[in-house]
């Protein structure tokens, strides 16, 4: 059985990404599919909202093999296999595979095996080491039987976001209402589109090798990185000035996803609400995201005994509808039954 | 509790049509959650068989044995379903290992509650026939009307000079009503305010609109207007003895959120940080008394408590040296002074507000709270928590680490 893999990207930083995956998780857990929670990101916020900092520590203090996805890995940076991924149990149907911060270190071996893996021989090392974080997470899906794995990675274009991607069926986008948010857009989709042909040109060689057929038991992704759609934040509006700057980028982006992401030459005038490719506006939930933060669970999830009350309380059902229909779009964009 | 007997089990195992019987091959995949339904169906007895309902673990549809091996992990995954906190209130089971035919099976004996509406997972789950199914709105209210006035426990009693008018009906609606139940139930639903009310007993039926101690303790705009010792009183004291200086004093009332939030409050503000500079070298931060340990006692002192015919508030006596929780009314039930704090070892004089209480977010798991606030006061360095029980209080006293 192979888990989708769904994965959200955005080069440029502080678009409440994290967050964002957090509060799927638990959405796509509570509506009982089976998720991992993959944290590829060296700075390991995800494993951060997820568990305490004493958790954490104990975690990489201890370095198990498999305890974290760098100590999955790192046997292949030497001369071992990929260890067993050891997942963290959050709740029922939600696991965390924890990220961790010595994984930068794993940025080297992954840029100097991309030019390998195009050589003639001795291909089998190059495409095990780009293919592990595939490798990684399937095994780890396989373990708990899980729906469906959501990846959270940094906000970059470097050699541990490309493996990611590769391991990646599904992209959406997370976008702030900014000039960077939609600049990045313009290095983001090139990029995933070249990673897509470069990764296929190796699968190609792979299976011309002749290495191939001695390894009958080695699969490798398709690198399908399928764009779903975009995510945009709300933006706190409260004086004028700020509403007409967020407006002018608001309504760009249609257009730039359409061209950057999909490549497609026809701009429809459309704005965000009515574009099929936004999956959500995300509101801003003020005061209920530290309360969250504090309490360690998702903002639906909030109770009266964690201060949810009064007209938090109201706050805290919407959040719970926001989420639960941005996760039926995504379920349905991904075709995975709900 | 009944028990049955291994010749009744044989024929509730060969009785295909009964529908006081549920058979599991295993306790794997979606059982668990199946399991759970059934229980919550046979605790609210719809049919009125007046008869527990019995749940096999290890045997086929047709009642031949599955040849499960019963393992304690399973009678303890079994166990945790009465614990847990998803079925509320909490209902009465027993869980033990039966050789019939030769073959191990796990059984489940499930009371019928006194007090229906059980809830599952927010959904009100009966047996009508063969088939397991959610509560309409007749079958919820013919649920509402079996409550029978004799056995309750007290905090579901109506209080007769309570009005419905006395209930926050913000409260219910904004805070209760979507944790109390599942958003799918609630959007389909359209019954009355009283409806809602008595289903989760907060009044005692919709034609009687009188508001239960549960009500008051839960909703009320000022609870302590009909049960004046529902509150939490705190003192801190300057010194070690009662006859010192009290230097801080609050009666904290209101309904139950307020009244924790309040007290926390307050016990947060006299757990001070001190910070240590001078013993290692890097600083450290230490707190006098690990504030989850204090919480723990605190909530179960408010539910575990009596409130039937006393106006004892629960008392929070903060000395220089040591916290006194003192919770009126002794041991309950089960619990005892001899086996007080035993793993394992837990009864409810308020079911019910243990249901609120879980409802409002309070508790996440029944039966944890001591041996939680034991292992925080550990952790922390503080001595031992100590426990006194006599016939009319129970009082915790958590030391301050030296």
């Amino acid at each position: 059985m192979i888990s989708p893999v769904l994965t959200f990207f955005n080069n440029k930083g502080g678009v409440g990404k994290t967050s964002l995956i957090y509060h799927l998780a638990w959405m796509f857990a509570s509506l009982r599919k089976r998720i991992v929670a993959a944290d590829l990101d060296p700075q390991a916020n995800l494993t951060a909202a997820f568990l305490t900092e004493e958790e954490i520590e104990a975690i990489w203090e201890e370095e198990k093999p498999g305890s974290t996805v760098f100590q999955c890995v790192k046997p292949l940076a030497g001369v071992g296999d990929i260890a067993e991924p050891h997942l963290r149990r959050i709740a029922p149907d939600l696991y965390l595979l924890p990220g961790d911060v010595r994984l930068s270190g794993y940025e080297e071996s992954l840029s100097m095996e991309w030019p390998n893996s195009m050589g003639d021989h001795n291909l089998y090392r190059p495409m095990r080491i780009l293919s592990s974080f595939w490798q990684v997470m399937q095994m780890a899906a396989r373990a708990v039987r899980a729906d469906l794995v959501l990846v959270d990675i940094g906000p970059n274009l470097g050699a541990i976001n490309r493996s990611a991607l590769l391991a990646t069926d599904y992209v959406a986008i997370p976008l702030g209402a900014d000039l960077f948010s939609l600049q990045g857009l313009g290095n983001l989709g090139p990029a995933l589109r070249s990673w897509k042909n470069l990764w296929k040109k190796r699968l190609d060689n792979w299976r011309e090798s002749g290495e191939a057929r001695l390894y009958p038991d080695f699969h490798l992704p398709e690198g399908k990185m399928q764009p779903i759609g975009y995510l945009c934040q709300q933006h706190g509006v409260r004086l004028e000035r700020p509403v007409q700057a967020y407006d002018k980028w608001v309504q760009r982006i249609p257009g730039g996803y359409r061209k950057h992401v999909l490549n497609e030459e026809h701009i429809p005038k459309i704005s965000q609400e009515e574009d099929p490719y936004c999956l959500a506006i995300i509101k801003h939930y003020r005061s209920l995201i530290p309360m969250a933060q504090e309490c360690r669970k998702p903002i639906f999830n909030l109770t009266s005994a964690d201060g949810a009350i009064g007209s938090h309380a109201n706050a805290v059902q919407d959040a719970r509808k926001d989420f639960r229909l941005l996760a039926e779009k995504i379920a349905g964009e991904i075709g995975l039954q709900l | 509790m009944r028990r049955y007997s291994d010749e009744e089990l044989l024929e509730l195992l060969k009785s295909l049509e009964s529908d006081r019987i549920e058979r599991k091959e295993s306790f794997n995949g979606d059982v668990p959650r199946k399991v759970r339904q059934a229980v919550c169906a046979f605790a609210n007895d719809l049919p009125n068989h007046n008869e527990p309902g019995v749940l096999f673990v290890g045997a086929k549809d047709d009642g031949e044995p599955s040849g499960l091996h019963v393992t304690d992990r399973l009678l303890l995954a079994l166990a945790d379903i009465k614990t847990d906190g998803n079925i509320l209130p909490l209902p009465v089971l027993s869980v033990e290992k039966r050789v019939l035919r030769g073959a191990e099976l796990a059984v489940v004996t499930v009371m019928p509650s006194d007090m229906p509406p059980v809830k599952y997972d927010g959904r009100i789950w009966i047996r009508t026939g063969p088939r397991r199914a959610i509560a309409n709105e007749q079958e919820e209210r013919l649920l509402i009307e079996r409550r029978r006035y004799k056995n309750l426990p007290f905090d579901i009693y109506p209080v007769p000079s309570a009005r419905i008018t006395d209930l926050s009906r913000s409260i219910f609606e904004n805070e209760y009503l979507p944790s109390a139940f599942a958003p799918d139930v609630l959007e389909e639903n359209n019954r009355t305010y009283e409806e809602r009310l008595a289903s989760c007993k907060m009044i005692v039926s919709p034609e009687n609109a009188i508001p239960t101690v549960l009500g008051l303790f839960a909703l009320g705009k000022s609870p302590q207007d009909f049960l004046p010792g529902a509150c939490i009183q705190f003192l801190r004291i300057d010194g070690t003895e009662l006859a010192d200086p009290v230097v801080d004093e609050e009666k904290i009332g209101g309904a139950v959120v307020e009244m924790l939030r309040r007290a926390e409050e307050k016990l947060r503000a006299h757990n001070r940080v001190a910070v240590d500079i001078a013993s290692a070298p890097t600083h450290r931060i230490g707190m006098p008394y690990p504030p989850a340990a204090i919480q723990q006692i605190l909530y179960n002192a408010v539910l575990h408590r009596t409130y039937e015919s006393t106006n004892a508030p629960v008392r929070v006596y903060w000395f220089d040296d040591r916290i006194e929780i003192h919770s009126p009314g002794g041991p309950y039930g089960n619990v005892t002074s001899e086996n007080f704090g035993r793993p394992g070892i837990t009864d409810y004089r308020n079911p019910n507000i243990a249901d609120v209480l879980k409802t409002f977010g309070f508790i996440q798991a029944f039966g944890r709270g001591i041996p939680t606030a034991r292992r925080e006061a550990e952790r922390n360095g503080n001595p031992p928590l100590e426990f006194e029980t006599s016939q009319s209080a129970v009082v915790c006293t958590l030391r301050r680490k030296s």
